[in-house]
């Protein structure tokens, strides 16, 4: 098995270095412990799980076997070798050349993956992409550069509570709910998804998608109207900006990159002047999505990936808020959302959240896997769900790659 | 196991009368006070909820409901919820012209739409707000367990499919049959490879070898040949030709092309009914058509097979009672004559034997 994270450590106990680091961690220790209580801290002892670790050369390689008095049964493989800090390109290669028997594949790489042959296998899409903007830099950004023209019914909307001539911090949160509202007007999800995303993902005009929540549709993501657009051009009117909105995205990340590209030229249409900048992850902590290093980047508003830690929607959303609240938006009062319980509940929440615009989800990806032609039993986790490893068995007439045993 | 469909010709000519018998003379409405009834009770609550929902968001007035599905729900229950909607908001008062009428024009546009979520059902109802801005549309929302589809029909028959392993080989084979002589307690076993019959006896020991018939070539070999064996008919059917023999067919057989059997069947999807390998069963259950399908995976995954009851009014089919699992994707899938059974043959994964199995399909409270 190929990955692109590198792991330092398969001790619970050390912190990852970044989001994929850490969650290809989870993934391996979930391998080698024998349980994983609801903290998300594993329980037992190292081994105790389907697997244990047999070799380990921290970010490079690890090698496991299978553990025979696993108490679920012995896993149908004998053993699993799991290369890290592959590249995207250099995973697929090796899948084609039967080298490996399953590796992560981008999104945006799946269908022409599909197209040259390689058995792909997708999840339910699980992975939102979102703008979050970064409270603490844009508060101050926008308190300088927000007229807060109140014209028309678009900045009634638009600027809420925030009626007459704001100051200070107020003032540039109004230029901040009137700049997200425009983008959020004038951002083509569809062509985002179509072109950047080959197809693969869904435009996301919520906060969960339609088949954890139900509700997705109320949030409609369509591409943008000419009504929209013209709409989103009187937004921007509002706001005097005399420099461009500073657009962060992860610098090891092409499809953020892509999509960030492609929001500067739609905002473009909608008069709003955005700058993409590429922001390094490394130092920024385990989460990009506290968007620590972000404000200290001087980032107005930042990509952010999102991958869903449940299955339940109240359960995703809680911890999509507590990171945002944590991270971007801290500092933001989110105390007024209502507490998730009811599906009324939720699609409220959502909207809440939504209604700021300091958050504008854009697509919905899925995860995707590439598994060569022997690789039988193979199911794409969930989200909160591990690598169903232990159960996959391998056909024995086929080909073997080289290093899985 | 997604190829073609496997009806039996026999099936599906009736089939096709039934299906061409109910285009003409029944109507696909159902009426509201039919339906209703058949909600259980927390559905009938929860339509209830939104009901006292809307009545506190506006005031009793002409309102034109539209139902839209989008999600599992089939037609019927769809239907029966709408109904019980329509009827919970004229308990409120309000009004609900026919749709061609001259005060359904000035109505209020409602839309209740049936969603999905990862935890049930949920039912939405849509107050359409500010005509320019949709998120300001008052949005009132039920949820309901999708186990509680079941609970007030205790009484109902439900299906369950039980496997009968019978035989495996390592060789491909197309279809198989049992024979028992009801003289004796002696059992044969036909199994239909692509190029002959081969014809075991029962001992002691499990079958035997008996004999095989080779079958002639009658047509050019195909690289993914189907056959299927009909001891009513006294013949084995393949593409383009078929063999008859003696009357249980143990014996030699001669073979004829056969004239295209494609029906208006092969096209005709059944709503509800998934586009994999599936028959019709003899027999009922709650009065309506057993049918027997497979999942929609490919020949690298394992698959299942599911119980239907297919509706005739209107045409669907619903899954009931639980799915059983398979080592491996069913290549074949007939129906046994006059009883509830199926034949399935599946290529068991893991050790690439073919095997045939007899799946019971039993009806019962």
């Amino acid at each position: 098995m190929e990955i692109g994270a590198s792991v330092a450590s398969l001790d619970p106990e050390m912190a990852a270095a970044t989001a994929e680091e850490a969650a290809a961690k989870a993934q391996i220790d979930a391998l080698i412990f024998v349980h994983r209580d609801a903290d998300g801290t594993f329980g037992g002892a190292a081994g105790g799980g389907a697997f244990r670790v047999t070799a380990f050369e921290a970010g490079k390689r690890a090698v496991l076997a299978a553990n025979e008095e696993f108490r679920e049964g012995r896993p149908f493989v004998d053993g699993i070798e799991i290369a890290m800090g592959r590249g995207a390109h250099d995973r697929l290669v090796d899948l084609e050349l039967s080298k490996t028997d399953l590796t992560e594949i981008a999104p945006q790489d799946a269908r022409r993956a599909a197209e040259q042959g390689v058995r792909v296998s997708t999840s339910q899409p699980d992975e939102l992409l979102a703008l979050v903007f970064v409270s603490a830099n844009m508060g101050s950004k926008a308190a300088g550069s927000a007229s807060a023209r109140s014209t028309g019914k678009a900045s009634g909307r638009a600027t809420g509570q925030n009626t007459g001539q704001p100051n200070g911090p107020a003032r540039g949160e109004a230029a901040e709910q009137v700049m997200g509202h425009a983008l959020s007007l004038a951002i083509d999800r569809v062509a985002i998804v179509n072109f950047i995303l080959q197809k693969t993902g869904e435009p996301a005009g919520g906060l969960l998608p339609q088949w954890s929540s139900g509700t997705a549709f109320l949030f409609p993501a369509a591409a943008p109207t000419a009504a929209d657009l013209e709409h989103a051009k009187e937004l921007s009117k509002q706001i005097a900006a005399s420099v461009p909105l500073v657009l962060g995205y992860d610098s090891a990340d092409p499809l953020e990159q892509s999509v960030a590209e492609r929001i500067v030229v739609n905002a473009k249409e909608a008069g709003v002047a955005v700058r993409a900048q590429a922001i390094p992850v490394a130092g920024a902590g385990a989460e990009k999505s506290h968007g620590a290093g972000l404000q200290t980047s001087h980032v107005d508003v930042q990509l952010m990936r999102w991958r869903m830690t449940s299955p339940l929607p109240g359960v995703a959303l809680k911890d999509f808020l507590a990171r945002i609240y944590a991270g971007p938006l801290a500092g933001v009062e989110a105390s007024t959302f209502p507490e998730a319980g009811s599906p009324e509940d939720i699609y409220k929440q959502q909207r809440a959240v939504l209604n700021t615009y300091r958050v504008v989800p854009l697509v919905w990806l899925p995860q995707v896997y590439g598994l060569s032609a022997r690789v039988r039993d193979w199911k794409a986790p969930g989200p909160g769900e591990n690598w169903p490893l232990a159960d996959v068995w391998l056909d024995a007439e086929t080909q073997t790659p080289t290093g899985v045993q | 196991m997604r190829p073609s469909c496997g009806l039996p010709l026999t099936i599906r000519v009736a089939a096709l009368t039934i299906l061409l018998g109910l285009f003409s003379t029944v109507a696909p409405t159902v009426s509201h006070a039919q339906v209703t009834s058949t909600l259980p009770k927390t559905w009938n609550d929860a339509v209830a909820k939104l009901g006292d929902k809307v009545a506190a968001a506006m005031s009793p007035t002409a309102v034109a409901l539209s139902v839209e599905n989008i999600s599992s729900l089939d037609a019927l229950k769809v239907a029966a919820i709408g109904a019980a909607a329509r009827e919970q908001l004229q308990h409120h008062s309000f009004s609900l012209p026919t749709a061609n009428s001259t005060a359904a024009q000035s109505a209020v546009p409602l839309q209740l739409t049936l969603s999905e979520s990862a935890g049930g059902y949920l039912w939405v109802i849509q107050i359409p707000g500010d005509a320019t801005d949709a998120k300001l549309s008052p949005t009132m929302i039920v949820s309901v367990s999708k186990s509680d589809s079941t609970e007030d029909e205790p009484e109902q028959q439900s299906l369950s499919l039980e496997k009968r392993f019978e035989w495996k080989q390592a060789e491909r084979f197309l279809d198989f049959t049992l024979l028992k002589n009801p003289a004796s307690s002696e059992s044969t076993l036909l199994v239909l490879e692509t190029k002959r019959v081969a014809v075991y006896k029962s001992s002691s020991r499990g079958w035997q070898f008996s004999r095989s018939t080779p079958i002639p070539e009658t047509v050019p070999p195909s690289r993914d040949s189907e056959g299927t064996i009909s001891l009513k008919e006294g013949k084995i059917s393949f593409k383009g030709f078929e063999c008859v023999g003696d009357p249980d067919l143990t014996g030699v057989v001669q073979c004829k092309i056969s004239p295209p059997t494609h029906t208006i069947v092969d096209s005709t999807r059944i709503p509800g009914l998934p586009n994999s390998l599936g028959t019709l069963l003899y027999g009922e259950c709650r009065g309506e058509t057993i049918a027997v399908y497979t999942g929609e995976g490919d020949w690298t995954q394992t698959d299942f097979l599911q119980g239907y009851l297919v509706s005739l009014n209107p045409i669907s089919a619903v899954p009931v009672g639980d799915a059983i699992q398979v080592r491996g994707p069913v290549i074949s899938l007939q129906s046994e004559p006059d009883s509830s059974a199926v034949r399935a043959v599946v290529r068991n994964l893991r050790t690439g034997e073919y095997e045939g199995y007899i799946v019971t399909a039993t009806c019962s409270h």
